[in-house]
Parts: structure tokens; sequence; C-alpha cells
């Protein structure tokens, strides 16, 4: 099943979910207050080792930061240039920070926790007909199809490569997107023969 | 459960059009077998027809009574009492794991996530599927998956369980194990399939052609009429064409 | 929301998902330049859907990414993401959504091919920017220009991406009635 969570259980996942998000966005506040680049060094460092000692998994997601690299070099460069040293430090050690800190929350919330968590913050979005109950089978229904969508794709791909011995082409995307909404289709009708919606309150 | 005899369907006078075409003209019959099965060629009009019964399609013309309640007025209602299985598991199954997908029908009725979590385990464990509670659903294999979406609706207890094509790619030990769990349910069924097997094990059988009945009857007696319709069809255009 | 547009919005979210997770897809008019194909899947969702199915679906993707799931091209996913530099390109692919289904369905352009192209340039590529650039000056601390001058290094494979969205959504209406 797809999640960024964590296999195995850490102290942070011990902690609830809730609690996790408040503190966030509190420290998320205290990082955008501070501008002395030792000091966000030292919240870096401190989660920094967070991560090296929640293990092998967690240490594997620092790389997924490489995909940032490029912005962070341009950043980089150009604050350096315009303010200094000091002050480009200053601003990517809090972008590295803050997204590290975050990523820690969602490292060590299962998403059902996370859902349950948001759900009162999502309450007053009823009045625009968006209850609890079909926005969690809206997120249901993206994991389900996520890697039935992938199968299909690789299904095609491969019925196209052994015609043409060529790898994807974007010439696949109109037939593959009429099947998706097709079957969006279909699966909508067996929901409805469900009685999706229809049996609680009127 | 409600007896196997106190419901009846009744299709009355119906009309009904799918966008450009005529599906059905005039089509009345009363149902109250514990299983029926519909047979006829693709395009006979065989979906419409379970479609007209758990009110996913209302008529255009006449009406449909299910137990009494007309499909117009209760659509509301009906998924309730007309359980549907389609012929595609992958597109009945709207959750990634299997435990969801069995509590969902008790969710959109109102119930707790660990009431519905709890009442999906006793439907799992009732028809020795636990060992799948914590299964993801696209590790099933095409058979578990079929069975899956009948327990899903099962679980719900309706009155009766319409499905179309539901074994259409299984593999022969697979169908015969779902047809086994069909054959044990207390549920009245409605089955079309052009599975002939499945249709004998029927306690009547109707056969739609071009939107209408053009037999009805004991299960031998309309599988025979039809496979030999059929085969003298095919004679006839291999003489003549 | 009825049944259908939540599920049509749905299964859009996990195709935008399935798109950044599968391997690179090649492009015959620039042979060898592989894109991400998710932003394409974001335009197509508005162009293809409509203005609203097509941003709910955007929203959708991004509040399943936001709840932990590694659904961004490169495998990123978590809060985090809304805190990176980028985060403005994230919520702009909502509005850009939104914008490009409202182009299709009202510009008075008769191609669908030129419709579309204008559409994704407008929603896909403009609108994104209007949100992707100010919030990366806002975030990373940089004036508008330089923020422009560092966010221009995509521009050419965004243009590139419109182009192919037009041709998608071409042949895709070809065979469907467009969606009203």
């Amino acid at each position: 099943m797809i999640s960024g969570h964590l296999a195995h259980r850490t102290w942070l996942h011990a902690v609830p979910a809730r609690g996790k998000l408040l503190g966030l966005a509190g420290l998320t506040c205290i990082a955008f207050w501070i501008d002395e680049p030792r000091l966000l060094g030292l919240g870096f460092a401190i989660v920094f080792v967070n991560y090296l000692c929640l293990g092998r998994e967690a240490r594997g997601r620092l790389k997924l930061l490489s995909s940032l690299a490029p912005f962070f070099a341009v950043i980089g460069l150009f604050q350096f240039w315009s303010v200094g040293g000091e002050a480009a430090a200053a601003i990517l050690l809090r972008l590295c920070l803050m997204i590290l800190l975050a990523d820690l929350v969602s490292m060590t919330t299962p998403m059902l926790d996370m859902m349950d968590a948001i759900e009162p913050v999502l309450r007053p979005l009823s009045i625009f007909g968006l209850d609890a109950m079909r926005l969690s089978v809206a997120v249901a229904l993206v994991i389900r199809f996520v890697p039935a969508l992938m199968e299909e794709w690789m299904t095609r791909n491969e019925a196209w490569r052994a015609r043409t011995g060529r790898n994807a082409s974007v010439r696949l995307l109109p037939a593959f997107l009429g099947g998706v909404v097709t079957l969006a289709d279909r699966v909508a009708e067996a929901l409805d023969a469900r009685g999706f919606g229809r049996g609680r309150k009127r | 459960m409600t007896p196997a005899t106190s419901t009846s369907i009744v299709i009355d006078r119906v009309g009904l059009r799918r966008g450009s075409r005529l599906v059905f003209a005039d089509l009345s019959v009363s149902l109250s077998e514990r299983r029926i099965g519909l047979l006829g060629d693709n395009g006979a009009g065989k979906s419409s027809f379970l479609r007209l019964i758990n009110g996913l399609l209302l008529p255009d013309t006449g009406e449909v009574r299910v137990d009494g309640l007309v499909t117009a007025q209760a659509r509301r209602d009906l998924p309730r009492k007309v359980g549907f299985v389609f012929q595609n598991p992958d597109h009945q199954i709207v959750f990634p794991t299997v435990l969801e997908e069995v509590a969902f029908g008790f969710r959109d009725r109102g119930l707790r996530r660990d009431d519905a979590n709890n009442r999906a385990r006793d439907v799992l464990r009732r028809f020795n599927c636990h060992d799948w509670i914590d299964a993801a659903v696209h590790e099933l294999s095409e058979g578990q998956k079929q069975r899956l979406c009948i327990l899903a609706i099962v679980a719900m207890e309706p009155d009766i369980l319409v499905m179309d094509e539901p074994f259409s790619s299984l593999d022969l030990p697979t169908r015969l194990d779902l047809m086994d769990l069909l054959m044990s349910l207390p549920q009245r069924l409605v089955i079309a399939s052009h599975e002939l097997e499945l249709l004998s094990l029927m306690d009547r059988v109707i056969w739609l052609s071009g939107g209408a009945i053009v037999g009805d009857g004991a299960a031998e007696n309309i599988i025979a009429s039809y496979r030999e319709t059929v085969t003298n069809a095919r004679k006839h255009t291999a003489v003549t064409g | 929301m009825e049944t259908r547009s939540i599920v049509r919005a749905a299964l859009f979210a996990a195709l935008i998902a399935a798109l950044g997770l599968v391997p690179r897809i090649d492009v015959p008019i620039a042979a060898g330049v592989p894109i991400t194909a998710q932003t394409l899947g974001v335009i197509l969702a508005g162009i293809l859907l409509g203005a609203r199915v097509g941003a709910a679906s955007v929203l959708l993707f991004l509040f399943v990414v936001a709840l932990g799931a590694p659904l961004l091209s490169g495998g990123r996913g978590g809060i985090g993401v809304f805190f990176g530099p980028t985060a403005g390109y994230l919520i702009g692919w909502i509005f850009g959504s939104a914008a490009a289904g409202f182009l299709m369905q009202k510009l008075p352009i008769g191609s669908i091919f030129l419709r579309a192209l204008v559409a994704s340039l407008i929603g896909g590529v403009f609108v994104i920017y209007l949100f992707g650039i100010p919030y990366l000056a806002f975030a990373a601390g940089l004036t508008l220009d330089k923020a422009f001058l560092a966010g221009a290094v995509f521009l050419p494979g965004d243009i590139l991406k419109s182009i192919l969205a037009a041709l998608v959504a071409k042949s895709y209406f070809a065979s469907r009635a467009p969606i009203k």
C-alpha cells in the first residue's frame, strides 16, 4: 500500500497526531522569527540527529530532498550575491529545518490517524457539501487506484513496445485518459448501486 | 433475514431508452422464485434488466416494484434491499484494503469506524476469509476480488442479490467455489450470465432477446432451447452465407 | 458533489499520482527529452473534466499528499512538501487546473487544438507561475525578478507540456463529445 509512513515504530509514533501537528505549527512560527544562522543551524542539527536515530528507513528519506537541490543552489547563489553569506545560510537552513520537521511528523503518523486529527478542521466544509464520509471515500479511491492505473499504463506501454519496439509515448495518453474516465463512471455506478450517501441523513 | 418468499419483483409494462437505443418497448414479468437466471446474447437487455431492479435505471414508462416499493419513488432505500455485484470487481472495489471495503457499507449507514470494522471482521470470519483482513486489494487474485465484492454486498444483508456476469474472467475451480458460495446464501438471486452451468442451478431462467422475453421457465428447458436456437442459426448462416 | 464527479476527481487524482511515478515518457516531437508528466496530468484534469471537477481532483491529490502519501514525482510526500520553496506551485496547480478548464469551456476558438493550447498556456503556465514565483520569492527571501529568473529554467519544459496537453486534448475529444 502507498504510504510514506515508517513501518517500524519509533518514539514519535506514540505522540498523538494532533499533538505533533500543533508542535509543528508552533516550531514553524518560531523558526520564522529567528534570523540567526547559528541558532537555526543548531535546530537543524537536532532534527538531523533525530533522523539518524530513527533508523535506516528514515535516513533514506533524506535522499528524497535531493530533488529540491537545484532550487536550493539557485536560491543560495542569489542570496549570497545580494545579501551575503550569513543571511543566505539562515534562509537555506530555515527552509531545510522546516521541511525536515514536517516530514518527521508525516513519517511517524499513519494516514488514517492524520485524517482523524484534521477531521474537526474539515467539519465546517460540510456546508459546501463536502462531508467527512465523502472525503474519506475520495481519499480511499485515490489510494486504491494509483497502483491500478499504473498497472494499466504499464500494460498499454508493454503492448506499445511489442508493436513498435519504442518506449511509452504521449500518443498512448488519449486512449489511457479515456479509459480512466470510463472506469470512473463505472465505479460511480457501482457506488450508487450500494447506496453511497443515500443510506444516511436525508 | 427476510424469508425468501415474501419479496417479489414486478416489472410492469416497462419501456426504457438508453441514449438513442430502445432497450425495452413493453416488458412485463413477475419474479418470485428464489433463484432466477437471465440468459441472452450481448445487447439483449440483461444488464438493463438488472439495473431496473436496483433503481440504477428508472423506466421511462410503466413501473418496477420490488417488494411493493416502486423503484422510481424508493431509489434511496433500494440499495439496502437489492445488492448489486458487477461483472468486473475492479469497478466495484472502492477501498485499498479488504477490511475497509467490507466496512464501507456499515460506515455509510452511519456506524463509527471501530464498530464498522468489527462488523466487517465478523463477516470475513463467517465466510472463512479472516486471513485476508489486512490484505491489500491489489494483491488479491481475480477470484478473491470477486469473492470480496460478493461479501461486501452480502455483509449488508440485502433481501435480493443481483449479479451481472459475475464469473466472466475466472478459472473453473474458482467458478465452482463461488457457485457453492452463492448457493449457500440466504438471499434471493437474480443472475445474468452466459455461464450455462451456473444458470442450470437456477429455479427459473428467463431468456431475453432484443429487449423481449423469448423464453421463460425451468432452467433445463430454456437452456436446451437456447442452445438449439443458437446452433441452428449458425448452421443456417453456414449454409446460406 | 454527485457520486460521478467525486469518483472522476478521485481517479484523476490517482492519475496525476500515477503519471508522477511511472518511468519516463518519450516525447515524439522532441526525442529524448524526458518529462515529468505530473503537471501534464494537472492541466489535463482541468481540460478534460472541466474547471470544477478538475480543480477538485488536484485539491484531492494534494490533500492525499499532505496526509503523507509519497505521490509527488520523485517520491516526495507528507506535509513537508508544503514547507518547501516550491509549495506555491502546488497551490497554483489547483487554480491552474480550474483556469484551464474554464478557458477550455468558454474560449470562442473553434479548433480544439488551439483552444486547448491557449487554455493550457494560460492555466497551466501563467496561473501556476502566478502562485509559484511570488511564493518562491517569499520563502527564499528573493526579490520578484530574481525569483522569476530562478523559476524560468522550467519555462521551456512547461511550454512543451502545454503543446502536448493540447495534442492529447485534440485526440481525446476527437473520440468523445466535450464535457459540458
